[in-house]
């Protein structure tokens, strides 16, 4: 059964991940991520994004752009077999909805 | 105004009224009309070059999903040209949209938030910019062909 590298390159994705989240600065509270198959069966790197309240209220487009650069600098996905999907949530939405994948 | 741009009109209105009636079917309808407005957006393009009007509606149908996301490798990875980050861009915005509208029919257990239907809007509104400024690039009408099914060559 096929597995990207990506599956055995997580110690590198978090540290990219560290890298991005200091060079972007506090509007990203926290990265989460995991990887899975997408719904068309493709090998998929899912990141969880959590930004202030301010960032995803007025600066959403500017912060997630950054973000989605940023990753795509930091990281390789084409050779690590994985396509990146990028979601992302306020601290306040995460508070009122509480989900453990986001905390 | 063709269907593209009614779509990402009406993806609007359904965000708006979604997120301030906080009504979780209008808020996955406007993710989905969202992802819908971008796929015609690339549908009309190549289509309008067919020479029979006719059969353009026809030849829009060939169009599937899966095959539309195609990926892209500029020729010098490390140093893209412009057109080919806002081509990857494009493809980037426009394959979110398709995960996050497949979710938005099929999964029932996603509680969706402001930000998951502005960040929808973002992509749409990023497929559109970007794709106008691009559509007539060489690397842009090869690639609609690939997201057509077309070979390499």
């Amino acid at each position: 059964m096929y597995v990207p590298s990506a599956v055995t390159k997580q110690a590198e994705i978090e540290a990219a991940i560290a890298r991005v989240q200091q060079s972007i600065g506090p509007d990203v509270v926290r990265i989460r991520y995991d990887i899975g198959e997408d719904w068309s069966g493709q090998w998929a790197v899912f990141f969880r994004i959590l930004l202030t309240d301010d960032a995803a209220r007025h600066r959403l487009r500017d912060v997630a752009t950054k973000v989605v650069w940023e990753l795509a600098r930091q990281l390789d996905f084409p050779g690590m077999g994985v396509f990146p999907y990028h979601n992302f949530r306020s601290v306040s939405e995460q508070s009122m909805l509480q989900e453990p994948a986001w905390a | 105004m063709g269907l593209a741009d009614e779509l990402f009109k009406d993806a609007h209105f359904l965000a708006d009224k979604g997120i301030t009636d906080q009504r979780q079917t209008m808020m996955r309808r406007s993710i989905s009309t969202a992802y819908y407005a971008a796929f015609h957006l690339f549908i009309e393009d190549f289509v309008e070059h067919w020479e029979f009007p006719d059969q353009r509606a026809r030849l829009g149908r060939m169009f599937g999903h899966g095959k539309m996301c195609t990926a892209f490798t500029p020729k010098d990875k490390k140093n893209p040209t412009t057109v080919e980050q806002e081509l990857q861009d494009v493809i980037t915005a426009f394959s979110q949209l398709q995960k996050d509208r497949e979710r938005a029919d099929y999964d029932g257990g996603w509680r969706l938030v402001e930000t998951d239907v502005r960040n929808a809007i973002r992509l749409a509104e990023d497929v559109f910019a970007k794709w106008r400024k691009i559509k007539d690039e060489d690397i842009a009408r090869h690639h609609l062909l690939s997201m057509f099914g077309a070979r390499s060559d």
